[in-house]
């Protein structure tokens, strides 16, 4: 039953941490290496939040506006230029990642930090018990999704974004603004971004680096997704259940290589990943 | 027609290696440098240079796959740490005699090359993307740094190994050492990307697909590629661990592996001596800042290289080159190259067999079928037109015909030989020459250079020297004096005309002595009298030389004036096959081909 | 009264390749030109430029006495210009509805609108959330004939819309794009390749050959058709 819930919980965090990474690799067609900065900057969004004695709520919220306005400026002085060179693109904002890396540092130093969970102790489940926060992540990600979905399907803005998505060019035809699309995307996963960074720090703790292993897990993820977020889903739930299985069973170490692994030979196999043709 | 361009020179073979004095006065300098240097400096630098030399090593080899050939890797530093974690091991395990030198070296060296043979499998393959060959490269250094993390106390696990016994050398004979070492490799370096071989790398950063049909495998080529520059990086990791006692997995890491990749470009990728400077510079620097500002030299470093990356893609030593005066381009001096004609070799088929056959080939996407039941026959000296409305599949078809992996079902014959799955390149040694309809060349490249690529599949080229002659068969020398390319032979590409391009892929597709060329609407973009001037040309290849020419065209004028043959594609079948005559007087063409019959 | 639309001297390619070359056409408000020529010979690029897809290397593109030449293709779309490309024109992946919301700028108008268009192409009633790859080929034309005339465009340029369909839904669009102009005044340049539709549906006609207009003229003038046939043959 742990073994379950380790999995659920493990692909929750995946997602929320991949999520806003694969929003703007579907729009913009390009990758951003800057997003574990962001999970970064969301964190200690977070920690700032606890000191000043806010409810957690506002350290969520805090993170997400401090995400989303970073997000802004990067899009608009580093991003756009390189619309024409995508590797180039992923080399700019892992620049972008050591530099907002030591900024951080410089404002806060290299210690570890910790940020209270808003939820604390386990919750009885099923004849076990269970970190009660993990469990909560679950929900969270379940919400995300849902609310990334509706917005997707149930707007205007979405359905202009998907417009961009499948056809840029058509969509210019037809009136819409890419660039302000664009824009508003890297935004909101830079918003996703920080959210995530901010709901995974009471898990562990805070530091400058912590968001780097989540990137390479969340590249990854991504390659293997394609454009679709219900790929992500399936990729979340395959691969941290992978990373689960081989951490129990046969060593952490492999596990931690498991996702990176699997996704390079997936993609090797069929160069679509996990996305419908 | 016109005689023939015929230039009496024999070829001369073995012509001595010329360099221009400046490359000589800088190398000559740089050893004086290496020699002198470790009287001058105190010891702290010293050390510090020394370190920064082994890992300039690792940049150069960065340079030359990112920089030159296109391929951008952050899992160089995967080898470095081989090579270092071989020295290490086995110096902490097996101690210290000069036999272990050996071994440890040649261990680095051989663990290098076989890692990258393995991740030059898995990234280059025919269908693979750039982006992926990238998540590879990413992917090697994440496993290689855990591997090392799980290795227990054999490997040291995560402090790594301290504390062996090294090579009792002085710091300045290690100075000297690493010095020359750099030298001579960068050297070596230079004159390898230089060379004519060397240029088969920037021929596969500009235009792999164009290389894949001038019958290279590039694939392969970037393999032996990873292999050399591995084995290089593990040397240089060797070396480190040899003078610098420690090592520690971080240097098989991903996080080095992006350092290398800013020294790169902040240096100035493709400029070999731009990351060299840029390596020894930023860590030269980082050791005496990190003490003092250690984050903000950090932050400047990023900032600098971010900038870099947006506004002076090519680095800072360039534009710092020209501030200097020497209006040197990351390009190479210009070379006088001679034209000579190469002797045609005899063809096996004769002229009752045909070049080309196709059976019963079709192409279906999905469910959709794009081309169903196709049976073709072509024959030396015969120009066919292969006509029909858009969506019919003209280019489909010429595609299945040039790469045995297209099609889904039929077989397909060039000269002879059965083509089945095989990969372009395959299919170009068969006797097949394709033109795209975009002029497909080579930007960076002379044309010269680019013809030279044509005939790396009869010539293979050198890879230190330059070639001053360039042989070519008789018709494609023609192509070339038509349009008088021969008088800009040390033009880049990138600065010809639309139609000069056009004119340069269709003699770099003869310079491959096909049997059989595809064209694809060769009279695409073309003024009337650049029309009427490869009209000629083609009529000539195939009356003249005997060369199967098989043009997909939507320009029916065209098609009337120059085609002995025609086809008409419909719907995926072939619809009518005759000559001139018969095909445009049909009423089937009348209907579904010149857009009227609808009153 | 100006043109509705006008090149001055026109030059467009793809890279070095000059497809058109000082080109001039000039459309009053309200006229309806056809513009054939064979495949390779500009149209599309002649729409393209206009609809600021390529850059210019000379000359000026005017719609409604606005230099459009450097403007974004998004920008020209929100002035009232609708174009529909010969390709991948519509969402295959999205449902008939919201390829036609796309062709608005914002949905309040959608409803209202939607009962004329479906009165035009009564196939399209209670097929909101069929996928539109999933139509058939006339059917998808028709739709994107509805999502041009949806947004009441002031200027349509319009890609070859009647390949690939029968005589009977040739006609229906004729019909709908004759009605429009009546009603509204809209000013269209249809490219074409069908001789016959092209000649019955607009005024005027002009032929394309290697970036040039090389004949024009009044549709209904009695040599029309045989001028350009020759112009088109084989």
């Amino acid at each position: 039953m742990n073994l379950l819930l380790d999995v659920l919980t493990t692909s929750a965090i995946l997602y929320i941490v991949s999520a806003g990474l694969l929003l703007i690799f579907g729009v913009m067609k390009i990758v951003n290496f800057a997003h574990g900065a962001f999970l970064t900057v969301g964190a200690y969004a977070s920690l700032v939040s606890a000191r000043l004695g806010l409810p957690p709520v506002a350290g969520f919220a805090m993170a997400l506006l401090v995400g989303a306005v970073v997000g802004m400026a990067i899009e608009w002085l580093v991003v756009r230029p390189l619309y024409a060179r995508p590797l180039d693109a992923i080399l700019a904002t892992w620049g972008l990642a050591i530099v907002l890396g030591q900024l951080i540092t410089l404002a806060f130093g290299r210690e570890v930090q910790f940020v209270p969970s808003p939820v604390d102790g386990t919750f009885a489940f099923a004849g076990g018990e269970y970190s009660a926060y993990r469990l909560l992540l679950v929900g969270a990600a379940v919400v995300l999704g849902t609310v990334l979905a509706l917005l997707l399907t149930r707007t205007r803005i979405g359905l202009v974004t998907r417009a961009v998505i499948m056809n840029e060019q058509l969509a210019r035809g037809l009136g819409i603004h890419a660039g302000l699309v664009r824009f508003f995307t890297f935004a909101a996963g830079a918003g996703i971004g920080s959210l995530a960074g901010a709901l995974i720090t009471p898990l562990s703790s805070v530091d400058p680096n912590m968001g780097v292993p989540w990137l390479v897990n969340a590249f990854m993820l991504v390659m293997v997704s394609g454009v679709s977020m219900a790929s992500l889903l399936v990729a979340t739930l395959v691969f941290g259940a992978a990373q689960v299985l081989l951490s129990t069973f046969v060593s952490p170490i492999l596990g931690g290589l498991a996702i990176a692994v699997l996704a390079a030979v997936t993609l090797r196999i069929r160069p679509k990943g996990f996305a419908r043709d | 027609m016109t005689e023939p361009l015929v230039i009496a020179t024999p070829p001369r073979s073995g012509a001595p290696l010329r360099l221009p004095g400046r490359a000589l006065g800088l190398f000559g300098a740089s050893i004086a440098v290496a020699l002198v240097a470790p009287w001058l400096l105190d010891t702290y630098t010293l050390n510090i240079l020394i370190r920064a030399m082994f890992f300039a090593m690792l940049a150069l080899t960065v340079d030359v796959l990112w920089g030159y050939t296109g391929y951008l890797t952050f899992g160089q530093s995967a080898f470095f740490g081989a090579g270092a974690y071989a020295a290490g091991l086995v110096f902490t395990h097996l101690g210290f005699d000069p036999g272990h030198v050996w071994l440890a070296a040649g261990l680095a060296v051989l663990a290098a090359a076989a890692i990258a043979g393995l991740t030059g499998w898995l990234s280059f393959y025919s269908g693979s993307t750039p982006l992926y060959a990238s998540v590879i490269s990413l992917v090697l250094p994440i496993v290689m740094t855990q591997l090392l993390f799980s290795g227990g106390t054999f490997t040291g696990s995560s402090s790594g190994l301290t504390g062996y016994t090294m090579p009792d050398l002085s710091l300045e004979a290690w100075f000297r050492i690493a010095a020359g070492a750099l030298v001579l490799l960068t050297a070596a370096s230079w004159l390898v990307v230089r060379s004519d071989g060397g240029r088969l790398l920037a021929a596969i950063r500009d235009n792999e697909m164009r290389c894949a049909y001038l019958g290279i495998d590039t694939a392969l080529l970037k393999i032996a590629l990873l292999v050399v520059t591995a084995a290089i990086a593990g040397a240089a990791g060797f070396g480190y661990a040899s003078f610098s006692g420690v090592v520690a997995p971080e240097l098989a890491g991903f996080v080095f592996g992006t350092e290398v990749i800013i020294w790169v470009a902040l240096g100035g990728r493709g400029t070999l001596i731009g990351p060299v400077i840029g390596a020894l510079l930023i860590e030269w620097a980082s050791a005496y800042l990190s003490g003092s500002l250690p984050f903000v030299w950090k932050l400047f470093v990023g900032i600098a290289f971010v900038l870099v990356i947006v506004l002076l893609p090519q680095g800072l030593l360039p534009p710092l080159l020209r501030v200097f005066g020497r209006a040197k381009r990351a390009d190479l001096p210009a070379l006088t190259v001679t034209l000579t004609e190469a002797p045609l070799a005899a063809h096996g088929t004769d002229a009752t067999q045909p070049v080309i056959e196709l059976r019963g080939v079709a192409k279906h996407f999905g469910s959709h079928q794009v081309l169903s039941g196709i049976d073709f026959v072509a024959h030396r000296g015969e120009l066919v037109s292969l006509i029909g409305p858009n969506g019919a599949g003209k280019t489909t078809l010429m595609r299945c015909m040039s790469d045995g992996a297209e099609r889904s079902a039929g077989t397909v014959r060039i000269a002879g030989h059965d083509i089945r799955h095989a990969p372009a390149h395959a299919c170009v040694g068969f006797g097949l020459g394709r033109k795209f309809q975009t002029a497909t060349i080579f930007e960076t490249l002379t044309v010269a250079e680019c013809l030279r690529m044509a005939r790396v599949r009869i010539a293979a080229p050198s890879w230190w020297r330059r070639s001053t002659m360039l042989a070519l068969p008789p018709y494609a020398l023609e192509v070339l004096r038509a349009t008088e390319l021969d008088h800009k032979l040390d033009v880049q590409a990138r600065h010809l005309s639309h139609g000069e391009q056009q004119a340069l892929e269709l003699a770099m597709v003869l310079a491959l002595e096909p049997q059989v060329v595809l064209l694809d609407e060769p009279t695409a973009g073309l003024t009337l009298e650049e029309r009427s001037r490869i009209g000629r040309v083609l009529v000539d290849l195939a009356g003249r030389f005997g060369l199967c020419l098989l043009l997909v065209e939507h320009d029916l004028d065209f098609v009337r004036e120059i085609s002995s043959r025609i086809v008409v594609l419909h719907q995926g079948k072939l619809a009518l096959e005759g000559t001139v005559q018969e095909v445009v007087d049909s009423e089937l063409v009348k209907t579904i081909y010149a857009g009227s019959g609808h009153d | 009264m100006t043109d509705m639309l006008r090149l001055d001297g026109v030059s467009a390619g793809y890279g070095e390749a000059m497809v058109l070359r000082g080109l001039n056409l000039a459309m009053p408000r309200g006229s309806i030109v056809a513009l054939l020529g064979k495949n390779g010979m500009g149209k599309t690029t002649l729409l393209k430029a206009a609809m600021g897809f390529l850059p210019k290397a000379e000359g000026r593109v005017v719609i409604d006495g606005h230099d459009v030449t450097r403007e974004p293709a998004h920008r020209i779309a929100r002035g009232a210009v609708s174009y529909t490309p010969q390709e991948q024109a519509l969402f295959a992946d999205l449902g008939i509805r919201d390829n036609l919301r796309l062709g608005l700028a914002n949905d309040a108008a959608l409803n209202e609108r939607m009962a004329d268009i479906v009165d035009l192409f009564p196939f399209l009633k209670g097929r909101d959330a069929q996928r539109a790859g999933t139509l058939s080929g006339g059917e998808q034309k028709m739709l994107l004939i509805a999502r041009a005339l949806l947004s009441r465009p002031a200027l349509m340029l319009v890609d070859e819309i009647t390949e690939g369909l029968q005589p009977s839904v040739i006609e229906r669009v004729g019909i709908a794009l004759r009605r429009e102009r009546e009603r509204h005044g809209t000013t269209m340049l249809l490219v074409e390749q069908n001789v016959g539709f092209a000649l019955a549906v607009a005024d005027r006609y002009a032929v394309l050959k290697r970036g040039a207009i090389v004949i024009e003229g009044a549709a209904g003038d009695a040599g029309a058709a045989e001028a350009i046939r020759a112009q088109l043959r084989v």
